[in-house]
């Protein structure tokens, strides 16, 4: 025992790798992400006014960001909720219990530098940051499963998530755009940008080294010329690209002509892979044409007509001249992802050359929902851009706050001193921006006003819901494609494309709003990060450089001493990061892949192993060609065999990302050739199929036997399961837990229980299940349940809720209130300890008392009752055991068993409700071994529904658990290619007949059924059953949290009706078409016990004379009646007149739905008036 | 009422006698009566189980229902629970189930002071009756003999403590599975099988072997060297058809008949432990007495009516 718990424990790393996306992403926040993100911050300047231009040299002031971000080791700091100054760690359950965020401190120098004098250095605290669990800066890092249950954590937590206020939220990554790729794009909404504009376009996301993008858009013009639209705060300019162009760099028209058109040649025009056609000379002179027609003729001029234009929209650069402000712009807005102009001008050819064939379909457009053209958004990087906005805008207001405060009072102040400087900083708090972040991550919002190139603004985090374990490891493999989708009224974005295969798993997805937005990565997908697998930081600048050297060996003719050179199909352009590197022979280019495949899988070669290498081949009119390299972090890759090199050592795993998966030979390890025959032979191999489905997925047994909606529906079930939720469940606060008390191990699984501790977290029972039908009671998916096993414990279930309490936040009163008891009343000291708190171990029923506190002015001693309809015991109370007892948590737990209406599901999508709990004695049994079964099912629940993999289930589960050991239900396992089998070539034997056999040795039926009698009778049933044992999951939908009755109760304020919702003791709407089917049967009575006695039954009086029922009023008699002796006083008869009429002749009352006399009401004050005519019953 | 009397004369016939296993035959009866018996064994021989639990102290990582649950769940041998009280007809203590005549205390008290896992086994239940203690299956012949420690309620590690008082009561199964004392009892109609010799010599070997194969239990036996196939053991049969299939696949149909003998009746008895297995019948066979004077007694009175409901009224009816 001592030994398999050590094992089980000790194999995390599968499990880590699911979430090491997100915290690779924040791990390189704090290493190196949070300098790079300040050393791009620009330095902000500040002119004093007083001292006039002349002087503006002497008294100006720069104020830097330092690079430098002090981050200590041991953070956070230990933070008390009310003092920070101990220096004791703080641990991320105590954060969850008293309902803190786990944060650290963030301390960021800043210099400030007077004129030329040397900078001053300062630090700041920017505020308490939010920290990942198990980041670098997490206390838990690094804490074997040991220390970590004596950090009162669950022995494999893999962190990856925040505590915000004691709740764990997780950034969801979102899906972007590929960065640094250009895409040809075709959109209607490009016609309306202005007169002339075509639907077509190529749109690049460049991407800075921190991670904040600039998408800047080639739009095609129906004159044949062309638009670059960059967006500069908030609106979008269209400058044409013959002056950009001229601007990047120094070069006669000449040449631009010539590097435009170096594709088009006569000599290829009809070959296969040509992209240009004679119009691109045309077109490349329209462009040269547009810049001379504006005046502009050289490098110069085009750069001032730049800054010209821009200049007011470029702060801080007011004074500087044009040709800088133009250079600014280049720099800051146009393909920020390169710094010199050459790489610029070299990628707007490129990206021009792609929208001249798009427009001449010699190329088609890239599809921007195909996760060919995507990337991810990862946690750690969402949080840099908004951090890096969230900075950039302090520094701006403490810019104005400089500026004001000189013009105010310039002699008073000596802004040489550093002291005086943080007087004015102290009016712009710094620790606003850890909050900023904090509420990001709160409320999943970003409040920007750029919208850093992001198409959503909220619902970036999500609570990672600990409802099981499934549940929680979902949360962070879930890919969203964005919330702006979701609205969409297309169905194209949800479409599940061949190019997610292997890095989306098309089976988990849920049904519904979300369905395909919300996708989750494979077993194997993994996204790209700043890390190598040994843990050290990247230097890309470096990997790129040797990516260069290496395609410079291999034949490419690099890009920078500009020559002219031929486009496709003769030479391909080489793009690395979006940076046109080179060009290459077609011929050669095959050649090239290969190597560059090679290189990438050999441990020794500096290529790094997951760059994607994605080649696109000439093609009639296909996808624009070329060869794209990608070293870029966020990407996705997974692993696949490379079968064209010689494995060495095990060495020819290489990962592919979904660009280049596209273009490349992927076969199936089964040893077939899936079709391709040899016209494509295959050059990579999977490494099992089962790479294709998510970890939820892949749990499902046998899935390939079953219809594929039902894996669908399981793998939503599978995350609603009451599952043995926690092991540290004693240390936790949740909200609400759920938990199975008698939980089991699958007899029937896959590989993956075993390789990601699934084990430890069971959601289920094994439960003997019989398909018959059987009294009626397991008709439509009911099932019945066997009373005897459920009393034995099957399914017994927990549900957990926490209650906080705290006290010091006093509302309006300013009084300090204590737990205490009442020395006095003893009358609730059976429910209330002498602390004011409950015993624990007590059972509360409803209005049952079960605090009580003490308030210090009134001096008063309140008791709290408990809300709810249900008993509950108390668990557990954590007290913050500060000088005054103010702060508590108390758990309670419910006992959930199960009772009828209780749903339930096997791991094939087959729910059902317990319809009902059966005497033993009444289930069937068998005669040879006296097995009842624990739960019947229907056999109708499979003939339309097709869950064989159910059926094999139980058939498998039989036979292990009559040899005493698992069975492997590892889905495709037989489309794997076996070696024995090969050798023997004798062919094996099915799955079906493998698992017959299994219970022919033991003397059962081979097709798993059995003879049984009537439990009732003891007659033998008419036939044989199929009976066995399932893996049967208790669903957390159950009665008691959803029954609704009422007979009276509360009612409308307005209206008098019943009110609504089952927490407030409300009625079910009997609705419209409720009311249609009772008319519709002539059930008149009915319909008017429901509609009017029950609901809104008001006696109304009404004046006869002018008709109103709003001008009664019955008026209270002024005469006493005489006491008559020994009995109670007479009630004068209640007399009611008329307003309107002034008299009480014609009053009458009136039957009618309260409803009314509001109608009347709401009519009388829109001065309409409405009147009854009354009549007796026998007719007017 | 009148007419021809269908009184039969069961007959037992007891084949293995175990403490906790029973294997017999029941001649000479209906279905019905065998059924009624296989019932009553399960769910209305009273037994004694622990059913009310007063926790002192529980520093455990199982709270305090799952330790009552788990110690309802042991089998208290109850060789007294014929002759003892319900509680809640118990007159002795106003049916609040704390007298001798109805109850039975059990004290636990365990606590760990080493570092090495404690286990708070079944022993340690403490009965204030010495014919009322957890059932000990160490003389259960040679399964796992060298440790037999009982039934394992909770574990406890260094410091943690369970402190508790437990009353068992008399009950029955049909209430709560704690009370039943039979793990399991079923029975089978006892096959008939005749296999047709003459067809059966028109087969070949092997496709004699095969038939005698098809069945997943060992009923038929070929005679190697006579060539005959022999019915070795009826009672193996299950009533799963495989070898009526086999040999109708094989185009000889009615190669064998088997029939099940309506009256006769094979029932194997599995107790849990509370009561011998023997004793299990007896007790069943008494409570079913019992059940059937009372119908008998009240057969005219209206207080059938409040005893059996509409069995009563439907009696009198006739």
């Amino acid at each position: 025992m001592q030994q398999k718990r050590r094992t089980s424990a000790g194999d995390l790393s599968h499990l880590r790798e699911l979430f090491r996306h997100h915290i690779e992403s924040f791990d390189y926040l704090i290493t190196a992400g949070l300098g790079v993100m300040l050393r791009d911050i620009k330095p902000v300047q500040v002119h004093n006014p007083h001292t006039g231009e002349t002087l503006r040299n002497i008294l100006s002031f720069m104020i830097l960001f330092s690079f430098i971000l002090l981050w200590f080791a041991d953070d956070p700091i230990l933070g008390r909720p009310q003092k920070d100054r101990s220096s004791e760690p703080l641990y991320p359950f105590e954060c969850r219990q008293t309902r803190i965020s786990y944060t650290g401190k963030l301390l960021a120098d800043i210099y400030f530098q007077r004129d030329d004098k040397a900078p001053v250095r300062e630090q700041l605290n920017f505020g308490q940051f939010p920290i990942m669990l198990m980041s670098k800066c997490c206390n838990l890092r690094g804490h074997d499963p040991q220390q970590l249950v004596s950090c009162k954590e669950e022995s494999s937590e893999m962190g990856g998530y925040f505590i915000l206020n004691g709740l764990e939220r997780v950034i969801r990554p979102v899906i972007l755009p590929k960065r640094n790729y250009p895409m040809s794009t075709v959109r209607n909404s490009f016609r309306d940008r202005k007169e002339g504009y075509t639907d077509k376009a190529v749109v690049i996301r460049c991407v800075r080294d921190d991670q904040s993008s600039v998408t800047v858009k080639l739009y095609y013009l129906q004159n044949g010329s062309a638009r670059l639209g960059v967006w500069i705060q908030g609106k979008e300019f269209l400058l044409p690209v013959g002056l950009i162009l001229k601007a990047f760099i120094d070069t006669p028209d000449r040449e631009i002509f010539a590097s435009l058109t170096c594709c088009c040649n006569e000599k290829f025009e009809k070959d296969k892979g040509a992209v240009a056609t004679q119009l691109v000379g045309e077109r490349a002179q329209i462009i040269i044409n547009e810049v001379a027609d504006l005046g502009l003729r050289t490098h110069l001029q085009c750069l001032e007509h730049i800054g010209e234009h821009f200049q007011p929209l470029m702060g801080g650069l007011e004074n500087e001249p044009y040709s800088v402000v133009g250079d600014a712009v280049l720099k800051d807005y146009i393909f920020v992802h390169l710094d010199k102009n050459e790489d610029k001008f070299n990628l707007l050819i490129f990206m021009l050359q792609k929208l001249f064939s798009l427009m001449d379909q010699t190329s088609v457009l890239d599809n921007p929902d195909s996760l060919q053209n995507q990337e991810v958004l990862l946690p750690g990087h969402l949080i840099t851009i908004y951090l890096k906005e969230k900075l950039e805008d302090w520094l701006q207001r403490t810019k104005k706050l400089l500026q004001d405060e000189m013009k105010k009072e310039s002699n008073n102040i000596n802004f040489g001193s550093v002291d005086s400087l943080k007087k004015v900083l102290e009016k712009n708090p710094t620790r606003q921006i850890s909050m900023a972040i904090e509420n990001m991550l709160k409320t999943g919002r970003i409040n920007t006003q750029t919208g850093l190139d992001l198409q959503q603004r909220a619902g970036f985090t999500v609570q990672a819901e600990r409802l099981n374990f499934l549940r929680f490891l979902s949360h962070f493999r879930a890919v969203h494609r964005g919330a702006s989708f979701a609205g969409l009224r297309t169905t194209s974005v949800r479409k599940l494309l061949p190019e997610s295969w292997g890095f989306l798993c098309p089976v988990h997805t849920p049904d519904g709003e979300p369905c395909g937005l919300l996708n989750h990565m494979t077993r194997t997908c993994r996204i790209t990060s700043y890390f190598d697998a040994q843990g050290n930081i990247r230097d890309f600048s470096k990997i790129r450089m040797s990516i260069l050297n290496v395609m410079i060996e291999v034949g490419m003719t690099p890009s920078l001493p500009m020559l002219v050179h031929a486009g496709p199909p003769a030479d391909l352009s080489v793009l690395l990061d979006g940076r046109l590197v080179g060009y290459i022979s077609s011929k050669q280019v095959e050649r090239v892949v290969a190597h560059l495949r090679k290189l990438k899988v050999s441990a020794a070669s500096v290529i790094p192993d997951d760059l994607e290498v994605g080649y696109i081949p000439l093609s009639m009119g296909g996808a624009y060609p070329g060869l794209y390299l990608n070293t870029s972090p966020s990407r996705f890759v997974r692993p696949v065999k490379n079968i064209s090199i010689p494995a060495v050592e095990g060495q020819n795993i290489e990962l592919i990302g979904p660009f280049e998966q596209v273009f490349m030979e992927i076969r199936c390890p089964d040893g077939r050739d899936g079709g391709r025959k040899d016209a494509f032979p295959a050059t990579h191999e999977e490494i099992h199929p089962t790479g294709m489905l998510s970890v939820v997925a892949n749990l499902t047994p046998w899935s390939e036997h079953n219809q594929s909606p039902r894996n669908m529906y399981q793998c939503q079930m599978a995350k609603q399961t009451m599952g043995f939720s926690l092991q540290a469940l004693c240390n936790r606060a949740d909200q609400k837990l759920y938990h199975l008390k008698t939980p089991q191990s699958p007899i029937v699984r896959t590989k993956t229980y075993t390789n990601y501790c699934v084990d430890e977290y069971p959601t289920g029972t094994n439960a003997i299940v019989a398909v018959l039908s059987y009294t009626g009671y397991d008709m439509e998916d009911a099932m019945i349940l066997s009373k005897s096993s459920v009393d034995r414990g099957m399914f017994h279930g927990l549900v957990y809720q926490t209650e906080s309490i705290d006290l010091s936040d006093t509302k309006g009163s300013k009084s300090q209130r204590l737990f205490r008891r009442s020395t006095t009343d003893k009358s609730h000291h059976s429910l209330i300890d002498s602390d004011g708190l409950p015993y624990v171990g007590q059972t509360i029923k409803p209005d049952e008392p079960y605090y009580s506190t003490y308030d210090e002015i009134k001096g008063a001693i309140r008791t709290t009752k408990r809300k709810g309809s249900e008993p509950a015991i108390v668990d557990y109370v954590a007290i913050d055991g500060k000088k005054h007892l103010q702060k508590v948590n108390i758990r309670f737990r419910h006992p959930r068993n199960p009772i009828i209406g209780d749903k339930f599901s096997s791991r094939h999508g087959q729910k059902g409700v317990c319809s009902q709990l059966w005497p033993d004695i009444d289930m069937p049994f068998s005669g040879v071994t006296g097995m009842r079964p624990d739960l019947i099912i229907n056999p109708h629940a499979f003939p339309s529904r097709m869950t064989i993999a159910m059926l094999l289930e139980s058939v498998a589960a039989k036979g292990g658990s009559l040899h005493g050991k698992y069975v492997d239900a590892t889905p495709f396992a037989n489309s794997e290619e076996k070696v024995n089998e090969e050798t023997n070539g004798e062919k094996s034997k099915t799955l079906v007949d493998e698992l017959g056999e299994m219970l022919k040795v033991k003397g059962f039926n081979y097709h798993g059924a059995e003879v049984l009698y009537s439990g009732v009778y003891g007659t033998e049933l008419t036939c044989e059953i199929f009976i066995g044992p399932v893996y049967y999951q208790r669903l957390r939908h159950m009665v008691s949290d959803k029954f609704q009755v009422r007979s009276t109760g509360m009612v409308d304020q307005v209206t008098r009706q019943p009110i609504k919702g089952r927490k407030r003791g409300g009625g079910i709407r009997f609705g419209e078409m409720e009311r249609d089917s009772l008319l519709a049967h002539g059930a008149a009575y009915l319909l008017h016990d429901r509609l009017h006695t029950c609901s809104d039954y008001h006696i109304a009086d009404v004046c006869s004379l002018c008709g109103s029922i709003l001008t009664t009023s019955s008026v209270q008699p002024q005469i006493r009646v005489r006491e008559m002796r020994g009995l109670p006083p007479m009630r004068a008869p209640k007399k009611v007149t008329c307003h309107a009429c002034k008299s009480s002749k014609g009053m009458e009352t009136v039957a009618m739905p309260y409803v009314f006399r509001y109608l009347a009401a709401e009519l009388a004050a829109m001065n309409i008036k409405l009147t009854l005519q009354l009549s007796n019953a026998t007719g007017a | 009422m009148e007419g021809k009397s269908y009184q039969r004369f069961p007959r037992v016939k007891i084949r293995e006698m175990r403490h906790d296993y029973l294997k017999f035959e029941l001649r000479d009866t209906d279905a019905s009566v065998a059924n009624a018996l296989r019932r009553v064994m399960i769910a209305e021989v009273p037994t004694v189980a622990i059913d009310l639990v007063e926790i002192e102290i529980n520093s455990s990582v199982l709270n305090d229902e799952f330790i009552a649950h788990r110690l309802g769940l042991i089998p208290l041998t109850s060789d007294r629970a014929m002759s003892m009280r319900f509680s809640r007809d118990c007159d002795a203590c106003d049916g609040d189930g704390q007298c001798e005549y109805c109850s039975v205390e059990f004290h636990l008290r365990a606590r760990c002071h080493s570092d090495q896992t404690l286990d708070v086994t079944s022993k340690e239940l403490l009965s204030s009756d010495h014919t009322v203690v957890p059932v000990d299956f160490s003389d259960a012949s040679g399964y796992e003999a060298s440790e037999q420690r009982g039934i394992i309620i909770v574990k406890l590690r260094r410091g943690q403590e369970l402190r508790l008082r437990a009353i068992a009561r008399k009950g029955i199964g049909k209430d709560h599975a704690k009370w039943s004392p039979a793990a399991t009892v079923t029975f089978m109609y006892e096959p008939d099988i005749r296999i047709n010799e003459e067809m059966m010599d028109t087969l070949s070997l092997e496709e004699k072997t095969a038939w005698v194969d098809s069945s997943p239990t060992k009923v038929f036996e070929l005679d190697p060297s006579t060539g005959k196939v022999l019915v070795v053991d009826p009672e193996a049969y299950t009533y799963d058809d495989e070898v009526i299939k086999k040999a109708e696949a094989m185009g000889k149909p009615g190669l064998v008949d088997i029939t099940a003998k309506e009256d006769s009746f094979i029932f194997t008895v599995e107790s849990t432990g509370a009561i011998k297995a023997s004793q299990l019948l007896l007790n069943a066979i008494e409570i079913l007495k019992q059940k059937l004077d009372a119908v008998r007694l009240s057969e005219d009175t209206v207080e059938a009516d409040d005893q059996f409901g509409e069995l009563g009224a439907h009696m009198r009816g006739g």
